[in-house]
């Protein structure tokens, strides 16, 4: 039950901030250095992706690495300070009080430390370092890197300490959360359940070579490019575009070779994620280089990497990985001895298919809407957002009222 | 790795099989027979032991699988004790999958 807990504050976390899009499109057509603009980026980055990520880890890590977690009761721990701290970072963000911002942040990085810990523990001896395990280890790295930054730059508010410019500190904070510690954990990851659930190879050693070179590189040169050298960035960004670039050849390749009978809407959602990644990839190094620029572009930026890539990735392996919890904790102790449902009986594709159209539709019209700085459009849009992140609730709803106590499912059960 | 049934437990590779079929992958809605995941079934007397791996090492389904093709055996008529051994030598690929 504990990636059940992680999963489902994440999707409320994911509620939450699609509530407050359409009431927020004022900021949106402004510069997105503004409190609520900041508490929804957190709600998304904190609440909704990584809160996902660590729980998901918990489900994950013992089939990637073969081996149990190290202390669930560690996790329980984890999961409320994570959760705590992370509502006060973003209540506090859109409230512009800094002193209550640094306390909580402090909250999360005790939070994130006990799940590294976790990991380091379950990791401790491993025998064969996978790509999986190596990009895991990578993206925790980014996670506490990225933790500590963020804790200084609250800190920074209230005390200020920090050397250099304000925005370039800030963009390099960005860019080490989701270059350092999303995409490492998301590539690594892929690459070991997306052929579990396409019935496909897993990657060449050439193309994970690509993506593990491309990262080592790239994000060191990115963040500290944009610290202090902005044409390491530039060189950077490259680095990052050719582990993308690999990755997203690489899953063309497995979704055209799948011998699945069927591609349900979470493989969509998948795809969907993969090419909003390379939309994404695309205007990052055209900022990197300069080739586009200003808060508009940035703002666009931001839409296609957390809304597009990122959420509709993490929607996508939520509806791969909520069903299998619930079936394996309510059905699997009668397979054999009773008919149970597949994993697809505990879905419900129409309001997946609603979610599908909705979300990635209105992500798209998003990133144009604030690019424009057109505030009915982006109001527009995010109403579409809403509606996609509502029907993604309900078919959770739908998947975890299998947890509710049924007599004929009691009666089958062994005592 | 397929041995005909005795004469005397009337337990047949057939009969197996059907039996096999109804243990379904949850997430693929695939059995374990048109996955290709049984590599092998003997059959001494009435007793029967089943030499099968998952798609992937670590996998979650683990003890429900062995478990599920354990009860699925043992209901076949003649059937009076069943060994799942799983094993990853060689490991899974796709091309086990049964067109």
């Amino acid at each position: 039950m504990l990636p059940l807990g992680f999963l489902a504050v994440a999707a409320l976390a994911f509620a939450l901030a699609a509530l407050t899009l359409p009431w927020i499109a004022g900021e949106l057509s402004g510069h997105y250095y503004h409190p609520r603009i900041l508490a929804l980026t957190h709600a998304l980055t904190l609440g909704w992706i990584t809160v996902t990520i660590l729980g998901a880890s918990y489900q994950l890590i013992p089939i990637v690495l073969e081996r149990p977690v190290w202390s669930e009761r560690l996790g329980r721990w984890e999961l409320a300070a994570v959760t705590v701290g992370m509502l006060g970072v973003v209540g506090h963000m859109a409230i512009a009080s800094w002193p209550g911002l640094v306390w909580s942040a402090g909250l999360v990085a005790i939070g994130v430390f006990a799940h590294v810990t976790n990991t380091a523990l379950t990791l401790r001896g491993l025998e064969r370092w996978s790509f999986t395990a190596g990009m895991l280890a990578m993206g925790f790295t980014g996670l506490v890197l990225t933790t500590l930054f963020g804790a200084a730059l609250g800190i920074d508010h209230v005390r200020a300490f920090l050397p250099g410019d304000f925005y370039a500190r800030l963009h390099a904070h960005v860019h080490l959360a989701l270059l350092g510690w999303v995409l490492p954990v998301v590539l690594g990851v892929s690459s070991h359940v997306y052929p579990m659930f396409l019935l496909t190879p897993h990657p060449s050693r050439r193309v994970v070579a690509v993506q593990t070179t491309g990262l080592a590189l790239g994000v060191p040169a990115v963040v500290i490019g944009l610290l202090v050298a902005p044409p390491l960035a530039a060189a950077g960004s490259l680095a990052i575009a050719a582990a993308v670039g690999a990755h997203v050849g690489w899953v063309v390749a497995v979704v055209r070779s799948s011998r699945r009978p069927a591609f349900d809407w979470a493989l969509r959602f998948l795809v969907a994620g993969t090419a909003y990644l390379v939309a994404a990839t695309a205007v990052g190094v055209a900022l990197a280089f300069g080739v586009v620029s200003g808060p508009r572009w940035a703002l666009g930026y931001g839409v296609l990497v957390l809304g597009g890539w990122a959420s509709l990735t993490i929607v996508g392996m939520m509806l791969k990985i909520v069903p299998f919890l619930v079936w394996y904790r309510v059905y699997s102790p009668l397979a054999g001895r009773a008919p149970v449902p597949g994993l697809a009986d505990l879905r419900w594709a129409g309001t997946e298919a609603v979610a599908f159209v909705a979300l990635t539709a209105g992500v798209g019209t998003l990133a144009i809407a604030v690019g424009m700085a057109d505030t009915t459009a982006i109001r527009a849009a995010a109403a579409l957002v809403l509606v996609g992140a509502l029907a993604f609730a309900a078919t959770l709803v739908t998947t975890l009222h299998h947890l509710l106590p049924c007599p004929l499912r009691a009666a089958v059960r062994p005592s | 790795m397929t041995t005909p049934a005795t004469p005397t437990s009337g337990v047949t590779r057939a009969d197996i099989d059907a039996a096999l079929d109804t243990v379904l992958d949850p997430e693929l809605g695939m059995s374990v027979i048109a996955l290709g995941l049984v590599y092998g079934v003997t059959i001494t007397g009435g007793d029967v032991r089943v030499t099968m791996t998952l798609t992937a090492p670590g996998c979650p389904l683990h003890d429900v699988m062995t478990q599920w093709v354990r009860t699925a055996v043992a209901r076949v008529p003649g059937v009076a004790a069943v060994d799942v051994v799983l094993t990853f030598d060689p490991p899974w690929t796709p091309d086990r999958i049964r067109r």
